[in-house]
């Protein structure tokens, strides 16, 4: 980790936070609300990596640890990690790290923009939609008590939501990447 | 900069150490888990109800603080009421309530620069054993605070100039440029941190 | 303008502070990044108080100053500040030479000033006593200590740019590097910077657009595409730099 890593890292982090402040609309009878946040965290997998794109959420959460309400809405303090939705928070982390493992094998010089398009979108699903419920309802299902049905299927109203921030993430890291080379790892 | 949601004061649950209200959380939160009795709960609620009041907080603060989570918590509870039972959802809801009191009663009792202290020292064994440099780790939870008010300045002054051309506020034409300029100002305040003398030698916390 | 103490330290009361000065060897120093050659056979000797150098965008400037202090390592040939290799040997360069960026605030690293200015005190080894009352003096030489507590977010650009200069000013360097140092700044601050300048003891070496910042330095340098195209007093550089401008 030389301080170049530190820096991204942090400015994504910051960014991540940035995001936040962009109005979050909590939908009645929803559990999570609906947030630029995790476009974000599918971001920094997405443009950093793995390691780097995982330590950004998890700078996040330190901070959340901290007190500091640094969440949608203005969010924080320890409250977040033992409430119903903590799984979503700490689901960040594994979602950036899977995130970021697969745009480095779905995405590459030599690949057509499609493909490009089709793979970073792959990434973004996989970890920010699927890793990420995958803990976010877990922990509704089995520390909340909901039951993993209910969990389940009261979480999948946000997917399609999620499916159009991983296809803009995608799109926005291809541009972005036009711009500013930088190694994912 | 951003401000913590703690303060310091006087009240019993201010004078508590930090490590010991943490751990306390910690243990009531693993011991509801495993309660199931709603009498228990509701009293464990307002048990906790009562010390988040002790920390000075009125009830309408405390109200307006905790609306978002009491809102998911009662979303649940009507969950549990129209398709299970009244007994799950007289032992879900108070559990949830529990929590959310107590952890927000630690939060509002405990300043950032004392959980920081916190999390430094917890820090210590990992980096004993080389897992973590905890001098890198705290400058750069310091360094995601120091931006993101200039991230958040950079975010509108993009919108606007996007405005201006025309374009709208289309989110891909916003957050492009913000995601660029967040990268290039990441590399240069990398230069500067490094033209500054960062890392500090090694023995230099010996120095008092 | 309030009266700049001089940074010497440890001398006998009444002797006059011996000017901080430090020899800047470049030895035929070629750099090339991102595919660009962005030094190309740069050699100098820098040993004067007050060194400026100009030329267009993209001319060098910037990885000049940069070699200085280690942050560019060239591709070919070498430099050294008073014999040390700032690649090698960059802690013991940099507690000796500052870099002012052109935009404090990517310089600054903490939100509250007084911890900003411990930061770099901190890299350099001084203890949590001397840092405090480094830190104040740094501020007080440049009239702002009533900033200490402040948050950086709030300062206008002008103090921000004094806050940075401060905290460089606190590890006490012989040689302060300044990149385009005015070209963020109104036309009052630029003004009270410059006059802040021309007060410093240190050895500066100033890149500048800002031509008027530079007009009573001993040597000006013009770069051009990676060269040295001029090199001596500032009257003359200053019109080989209008003339090859266009």
């Amino acid at each position: 980790m030389n301080t170049r890593d530190i820096g991204y890292i942090a400015l994504f982090a910051a960014l991540i936070i940035a995001l936040g402040a962009v109005p979050s609309f909590p939908i009645a009878g929803l559990p999570v609300p609906i947030t630029l946040q995790s476009l974000g965290v599918m971001l920094a997998g997405l443009v950093l990596g793995p390691k780097r794109g995982a330590l950004a959420p998890v700078v996040v959460i330190a901070l959340v640890g901290i007190g500091l309400p640094v969440l949608a809405g203005g969010r924080g303090g320890i409250g977040v990690f033992v409430g119903p939705t903590a799984g979503f928070l700490f689901g960040w982390i594994p979602a950036a790290f899977v995130t970021g493992l697969l745009a480095m094998r779905l995405d590459g010089p030599g690949k057509g923009m499609v493909a490009r398009v089709i793979g970073l979108s792959i990434a973004a699903i996989l970890g920010g939609i699927v890793v990420l419920y995958a803990c976010g309802i877990a922990w509704l299902a089995f520390g909340a008590k909901l039951g993993l049905g209910k969990a389940f299927f009261g979480s999948l109203a946000f997917a399609p939501g999620d499916v159009i921030k991983a296809v803009v993430a995608a799109l926005v890291t291809l541009k972005v990447r036009d711009a500013f080379a930088l190694e994912r790892k | 900069m951003i401000d913590g949601i703690g303060r310091s004061g006087a009240t019993p649950l201010h004078r508590l150490p930090t490590g010991l209200k943490l751990a306390a959380l910690a243990l009531v939160a693993t011991a509801l888990f495993f309660v199931d009795r709603p009498d228990v709960l509701v009293g464990a609620a307002l048990v906790a109800l009562l010390g988040l009041r002790s920390t000075g907080r009125r009830f309408r603060e405390i109200a307006s603080d905790l609306a978002l989570p009491m809102t998911v918590i009662a979303a649940l509870g009507v969950v549990d009421l129209v398709f299970v039972d009244v007994a799950t959802a007289a032992s879900v809801v108070p559990r949830l309530l529990a929590l959310a009191f107590a952890a927000h009663a630690v939060t509002l009792t405990t300043t950032t620069a004392e959980l920081t202290d916190t999390f430094e020292r917890a820090l210590g064994p990992f980096e004993r054993l080389g897992l973590v440099d905890a001098g890198r780790a705290s400058l750069t939870l310091t360094l995601a605070l120091r931006f993101v008010p200039l991230i958040v300045e950079e975010a509108r002054e993009i919108r606007e100039a996007q405005a201006a051309r025309g374009l709208g506020s289309h989110p891909i034409a916003v957050i492009v440029p913000l995601v660029v300029r967040t990268l290039v100002r990441a590399q240069v305040v990398a230069d500067a941190i490094d033209a500054r003398g960062f890392p500090p030698p090694r023995n230099s916390n010996n120095a008092k | 303008m309030s009266v700049i103490v001089p940074a010497g330290a440890g001398r006998g009361p009444g002797d006059p502070p011996e000017p901080p000065r430090q020899t800047i060897l470049f030895d035929a120093v070629a750099v090339a990044r991102e595919g660009r050659v962005a030094l190309d056979g740069v050699t100098l000797r820098l040993a004067e108080a007050r060194i400026g150098i100009v030329g267009l965008n993209g001319s060098g400037k910037s990885t000049l100053l940069k070699t200085i202090i280690g942050l560019v390592a060239p591709s070919a040939g070498r430099v050294t500040v008073d014999g040390l290799d700032p690649s090698a040997q960059a802690r013991a360069v940099r507690a000796t030479t500052g870099l002012l960026f052109q935009n404090p605030d990517n310089q600054i690293v903490f939100p509250i000033v007084a911890d900003d200015l411990a930061f770099g005190l901190k890299n350099h080894g001084w203890s949590k006593a001397e840092t405090r009352e480094r830190a104040q003096a740094a501020l007080a030489r440049l009239g702002i200590e009533a900033l200490a507590a402040r948050r950086i977010h709030e300062l206008s650009g002008g103090e921000k740019q004094l806050v940075a200069l401060a905290g460089l000013l606190a590890v006490a360097p012989k040689t302060l590097l300044f990149d385009e140092p005015t070209s963020q700044l109104d036309l009052r601050n630029r003004n009270r910077l410059a006059r802040l300048m021309a007060g410093l003891p240190e050895q500066l070496i100033v890149v500048a657009h800002d031509l008027d910042l530079l007009a009573d330095f001993e040597r000006v340098l013009v770069l051009e595409d990676g060269r040295v195209v001029f090199d001596g007093a500032a009257a003359a550089a200053i019109a080989c730099h209008r003339e090859r401008a266009g």
